[in-house]
Order: structure tokens, then sequence, then C-alpha cells
């Protein structure tokens, strides 16, 4: 699990480079999402230009991707071209382990090719090779076509669809039928790279330092882990299961969070309805949980539509964020977006803004081209088409936050960002953790950063205190220590992601899922590393502070941690949230709270002497 | 006893050809395990584990002086015998061939198959 290399490759020179991963950094950062900062840091600058050729791309498998760790996932960074800041999504399916099986944990691509291209990796050499007969192919052809042509079917690509070859800002990079790697744009960057794709082929074997003692540990983790609730739910139903609980207590957004509900009207969007479509559930490499539908509309006006999922995120946005309450379009709009590979929680969010536009007036059909009336769904098709394609309205739209360049000051109350990325499916209005959490997520407005799920449990605040290590509300509308909260689980979660595992088997939404505990124990049974819980949770925040530092150098501070207007200055006019609102005073509470776990200053600025603990040099 | 599948409750998670390889040889490497996961998974999804079926007549061993019962408890065998197999159910790389010696009667891969599409059958097949 050590040797692992990290390549570099520079596209316009045609050159790669292959170099052993550092001991010291594998400490420091342990890999993933880790490493991926350590890396990028050396090329972060104020006058990073996201689409010039010196923006790295960079590729990060976890320490636990491809062996038994409870997913496998890889990570992505870049400077961002959706936010203009710090980039960085991850994604599931089997990319991050083949990867791993080839010998390789990361990769930085840098430069431009001078052609369209792709990268064949296979056990432990990589090639560059042209890339001109996928061009146009969509995010599913592109995998199939490279399988053809290198005749292996166990071949696995990460990808870009016309979304990314267009430099749509919010363009994913993608692998298999659904796996995407989303937010912030990393498919825009691989486009402006003239790299259509990543296909990895690998036998090597992955040494386990103790074998017997790993498989053991392992099977027992498992077994606990597969009597929660919470996995049992998730292996049923998938994340759609969250949709009824968001809209019976209020905090789904509706209308661009114009509502937070749809009352009864939401019963067709619920978990349940989608399983007349499914054929059983699919699962990521080495997950346990299985969370994804494969599902197939086999009559109506979408008949046809297959894939994978969808997640509660992709029905939120794409559905009630849009006033769309068809489950059969919402379907067909998400499968359209993986085809383009386009995020669908940003596509969502910038529709859902045109459409308040339109709603006010400040936009009209003459300059959409399309009637963006709430709901109506072959409009949303439209508008996704045109955006991938970055016609007519979806050339402006293509722009992301950008776009308010465009559409004047007037647009710009109506857009729910934060740090450059839009508000995504969920009103943070009632659930003050979620809140703070989009608020200080350092990739800009994103539930997976911190977002503390078990928060709606109201559990014992025994219990609570036992987890978090001080005094925390159970009531989820609540202030009192969501800071601390946030900040736990923001650890947790930088943890998480450099080892390749899933959110969803950690303590993100189950106090009886993984914790640093579990997964110290994995590493030393894995690889032989003495890493304590302790210590890893110091490497989490060694991971965000790092990542904040970065920030800092792109002027951001406390002014940045913040909601858009509308969670402060309008209180949810309906529905069971009704009147609930962000009280300022309460908010800078919390983020004061938030700042001191992280020992950064008033400001949110990391302090010296924090930086000298972690070992980061500026 | 065998191995029985049920093929539509595979979610293709791979585990199961992870321990394999981790029981029988210390390392991960989902390429020499005896059980192997089949996948259509950028069109239809649907995943189909092929597994030894623990044949009565074992065709795999056609011209061979070997005992039948010794040679059921290895885990490794020569590429040969995969050819002669009627089911194509043993899983090549390079030299060998991997074929399910159950465990020793304890099948790791079952007690990871969270979703039921592997368990055990009493008897055998041919």
């Amino acid at each position: 699990m050590l040797n692992r290399k990290i390549a570099f490759v520079d596209l316009s020179e045609g050159s790669i480079r292959i170099e052993p991963f550092p001991a010291e950094l594998r400490q420091k950062y342990i890999g993933g999402r880790g490493m991926n900062m350590f890396l990028l840091s050396k090329y972060y600058s104020q006058s990073l230009d996201p689409f010039s050729p010196q923006n790295p791309l960079i590729f990060g498998a976890g320490l636990l991707t491809g062996t038994l760790g409870f997913g496998s996932r890889v990570s992505i960074a870049s400077r961002s071209p959706e936010s203009g800041h710090l980039g960085d999504a991850n994604m599931g399916g089997e990319f991050g382990a083949e990867l791993v099986k080839a010998g390789f944990s990361h990769l930085v691509i840098t430069g431009k090719s001078p052609k369209p291209a792709y990268l064949f990796i296979r056990n432990g050499g990589i090639e560059i090779r042209s890339g001109e007969v996928l061009m146009g192919l969509d995010t599913v052809e592109t995998q199939q076509k490279i399988r053809s042509l290198l005749r292996d079917d166990r071949l696995q690509t990460a990808c870009i669809g016309l979304a990314g070859e267009n430099r749509v800002r919010y363009a994913a990079i993608r692998t298999g039928l659904k796996s995407a790697a989303g937010r912030t744009g990393m498919g825009a960057v691989m486009g402006s790279k003239n790299l259509k794709a990543i296909a990895v082929r690998g036998t090597d074997d992955i040494s386990i330092s103790d074998p017997k003692g790993y498989l053991n540990y392992y099977q027992r983790q498992l077994k606990k882990l597969m009597q929660t609730k919470w996995v049992q739910a998730l292996g049923k139903q998938g994340t759609p299961l969250l949709f009824g609980p968001a809209n019976l207590g209020g905090f789904l957004s509706v209308r661009n969070n114009q509502l937070t509900s749809v009352g009864k009207q939401g019963y067709p969007l619920e978990a349940e309805a989608l399983e007349r479509f499914s054929n059983g559930m699919v699962a990521c490499y080495a997950c346990p949980t299985h969370c994804r539908h494969r599902f197939m509309v086999d009559a109506g006006p979408y008949k046809g539509t297959r894939g994978e999922g969808p997640e509660y995120a992709s029905i939120g946005s794409l559905g009630t964020k849009l006033g769309n309450l068809d489950l059969e379009n919402i379907l067909c709009a998400v499968e359209r977006c993986n085809r383009y590979g386009l995020d669908t929680i940003s596509t969502g969010s910038y529709i859902a803004w045109a459409m308040e536009l339109y709603q006010r007036g400040i936009v009209d059909r003459e300059k959409t081209g399309v009637p963006l009336e709430w709901g109506n769904g072959t409009s949303i098709l439209k508008i996704i088409d045109m955006i991938a394609h970055r016609r007519g309205f979806g050339d402006i739209l293509a722009e992301g936050s950008f776009a308010r360049d465009t559409l004047g000051v007037s647009s710009r109350d109506y857009l729910l960002e934060i740090k450059g990325l839009p508000i995504e499916m969920t009103d943070e209005r009632l659930p003050k953790s979620f809140a703070l959490g989009l608020a200080t997520s350092s990739r800009g407005a994103c539930h997976m950063r911190s977002r503390p799920s078990m928060d709606v449990l109201g559990l014992p605040r025994e219990l609570l205190r036992k987890i978090y290590g001080g005094p925390v509300s159970n009531r989820i509308a609540s202030y009192n220590g969501k800071g601390r909260m946030v900040w736990w689980h923001e650890c947790l979660h930088a943890a998480t992601d450099a080892l390749g595992v899933c959110r969803f088997m950690t303590a993100f939404s189950s106090p009886h899922a993984l914790q640093y505990r579990q997964f110290a124990r994995l590493i030393k049974l894995g690889t032989g590393l003495e890493i304590s819980s302790k210590q890893l949770r110091t490497i989490a925040e060694r991971i965000c502070t790092l990542e904040r530092i970065m920030l800092v150098g792109d002027s951001i501070s406390r002014k940045d941690d913040t909601l858009p207007k509308r969670y402060f200055e309008e209180p949810i006019p309906e529905g069971p949230a009704k009147g609930c609102v962000i009280v300022r005073k309460e908010f800078d509470h919390m983020l004061d709270e938030y700042y001191r776990l992280h020992c950064w200053d008033h400001d949110g600025i990391p302090t010296k002497r924090t930086l000298n603990r972690l070992g980061i040099k500026i | 006893m065998r191995i029985n599948v049920i093929l539509k409750r595979c979610t293709g998670c791979h585990l199961c050809e992870l321990v394999c390889s981790l029981f029988h040889l210390g390392v991960i490497n989902p390429e020499k395990s005896a059980i192997r996961i089949q996948k259509d998974d950028l069109n239809t999804s649907m995943n189909t584990p092929i597994v030894c079926r623990q044949c009565k007549a074992m065709k795999c061993l056609d011209g061979e002086d070997v005992v039948e019962k010794l040679e059921k408890e290895q885990f490794l065998w020569e590429k040969e015998r995969a050819g002669r197999c009627p089911f194509d159910s043993l899983n090549v790389l390079g030299e060998d061939a991997y074929h399910c010696d159950l465990c020793g009667g304890h099948p790791q891969c079952i007690r990871v198959c969270t979703s039921g599409a592997i368990h055990v059958k009493k008897g055998s097949s041919d």
C-alpha cells in the first residue's frame, strides 16, 4: 500500500516523471485529498488562472482506496474555474481502485496538450495518446469507446463530456454510469488541458502488512456497520431516503429557496417512488453499503432513460429547487447532466437562479430563448442542452456565478452562493449546524465538507458530548455547540477523504459508524504505519488549515464565511419551518467557536502558532 | 458444498474478490481471486459473479492422473485446467488459474457479501 507512485505529467511538453510517495508526506497528509492539497499548495497563487496550463489538475487515491477500506474514492483538486478559488471534488466508482492497482496514488497533470489527448495508464506505465476520436462523445460513450479501442472491458476511465470540452465552469469529471467528481468544475480544467480522458488498467498486488489481522478486523467492523439502521436503510433506498425528512422538516430548497417544503406534493419524489424504476442496487468498489439504484424508465415521454442513482442532491437540485415535481423528468435531467458531464447540483442551482430572475422579470423570454417558468420540465431539459453546448442563454449560464457580470446588479441578490459556489438542494435556515457548515466550507457552499447529518437525529446530549468532546445542543434549530459540531465533522471528513473512505460509512450520519479509532487500526494492519487516532485527527486539522491558508492567499477571511442575504433577511414564509431565519449575532458566535477550535484568529486566519504546531510552511 | 449465486442481488462491489485473494495469498488483488464479477457496468449494470461450481464430474481434470479430492482443496491451479472448464468458471492471470477451494469449508467471500448474492449450498452439482 505504501509503494504507490506519484506521476507528474506535462501535457505541453509530452513529458512524464514518476516519483515515489515521500514517507514524510505520508505521515503528514496520508494520501487522497490530504496529499492533493499539499501538491496543490506548491502551485497555488493568486495569479494562477484556472484555465492556464500552469494550473495543475491533481488526482489522488486515498490510502485505503483499492483495499477493504469501506469505499474506494479518488479526490481531484485544482484551482476552480467555478469559484475562482480552491477546487476539490471526489468520486466513487472503480477508477481510484484501478489507479492504485496500476501502481499509482497521485497524478499531477499540468500544461495543455496541443491536440486532444487521453492518458493510458497500465501497471506502472503512462502513455499520452491521441484523443481526436473521442471528442464530442458523451461521458459513457467515451468510456465505451476507450474499452473498445484498447480491447479491455475491465478498464476504468475518468473522462469529461461536452460540458468539459466547452469549459462550462461547473463541468464534472465522470467515471462509470454515474460517479462524478461534480463540484468546483474539475471537468472544465481537464477540458482546458485538451485532456478528454484517463484510462487505467492495473493488475498489481496490493500488499497488506498483516493479512490475517486485517481480514479479521475488517470483518468485525463490517458486521457492526451493517447493523446500523442508517446503512441498512441506505442499502435499500440510497440517499433519496433523505428527501422525505427534508421536505417534512422544512429544510428543502424549493424555487430557489423562496420556499422550503412542498408538503404532500413531494410524495411522488420520495424514496419509495423510485422503487418502481429500480432493478436492484449497485455499489462502488469495495463498498458493502450499495446505495445506488440501477434504474430504467420503461414507458412514457422519458422512456429509455437509464442509469444509476439518482442521489437526493440531484433530485432536489433538478427537482424541487426548480419547482419540478415530475420524477421521470428529473431522472431524465439527471442523466442528461451525467452524459454531458455537468455537475447536477450546480446546474440545477444556476437554472434556479435564472428561473427566479425570469419570475421577477429581470430576464425575459427574449433573453432566455425558452420559457423559464418554475416546474417547466421541457425548458429544464432544453436549458441543460443549451448550457452544455454553450448556445444562446446557455452560454451565459455556463459561466456560473460569473454570469452576474452579464446579468447585471439586480440579478445578484437572487444568486445564492458562498465563495463562488451555489447553495445546493437544501435550505439551511432551520438546521443551524448545516448553515455554518456551508458558510465555512473550504470549497464554497457544500454539504459534503462538514455537514453533521447526525444533528437531525436529536441524540441524547450525553452521547453528543461524548462524541464531540464538549457541550452540544441536540435541537436542530439551536446554535449552541454547533461550531464544535461542524469543526468535528470537517476534520473527520478531511481524514476520510485522505483515506478514500466513503462518508456514508463514517460517523457522518450514524454515531455507531466508523471513526478515527477504526481507521487508525486499519492503517496499522494494512500498512504497518503507527498513526494513532489522535495523530489522525491532527492530520485532518493540518489538511483543513492548509486549505484555509490557500484561501487566505486569495484574500478570503471571516467576511466570506457567510451565508446568502436571503438566509439572514427573509424568514421562511410558510411550511414546517415557517419563520426560521439566521440571526447574525448567533451565527457569529458559532463562527467564533469554530475558529477557536481550529486555532485560527478572530478573522479566520490560522495563527503562526497553529502553523508551527501543524508543521505548515508558507 | 458449493457457492450458489443469486445474480439479481450482486451489487458489483468486488468485496468477494478482494477477500479471496487476501485470505489465500496475503495480498489484495481481484485478478487473483477464485470468484470474479463479470460486469456490464456501462450498459445494463448487471453483475455476474462467476465461481467454480464444484462439479461432480470434473471436466477440468480430464486427462490428468491426479486425486480429485486433493485437487479440490487447492487454490492455485495450472491455467490449462481453465480451458477445460465447460462453464468458463476459472479465473486466469499469467500462468495460474484460481480455483475455489471453499476456504477449507468456511468461504470468506460469503461473509462479506452484504447483499446476499452468494451463499453456501450443501451438496454438489454436475
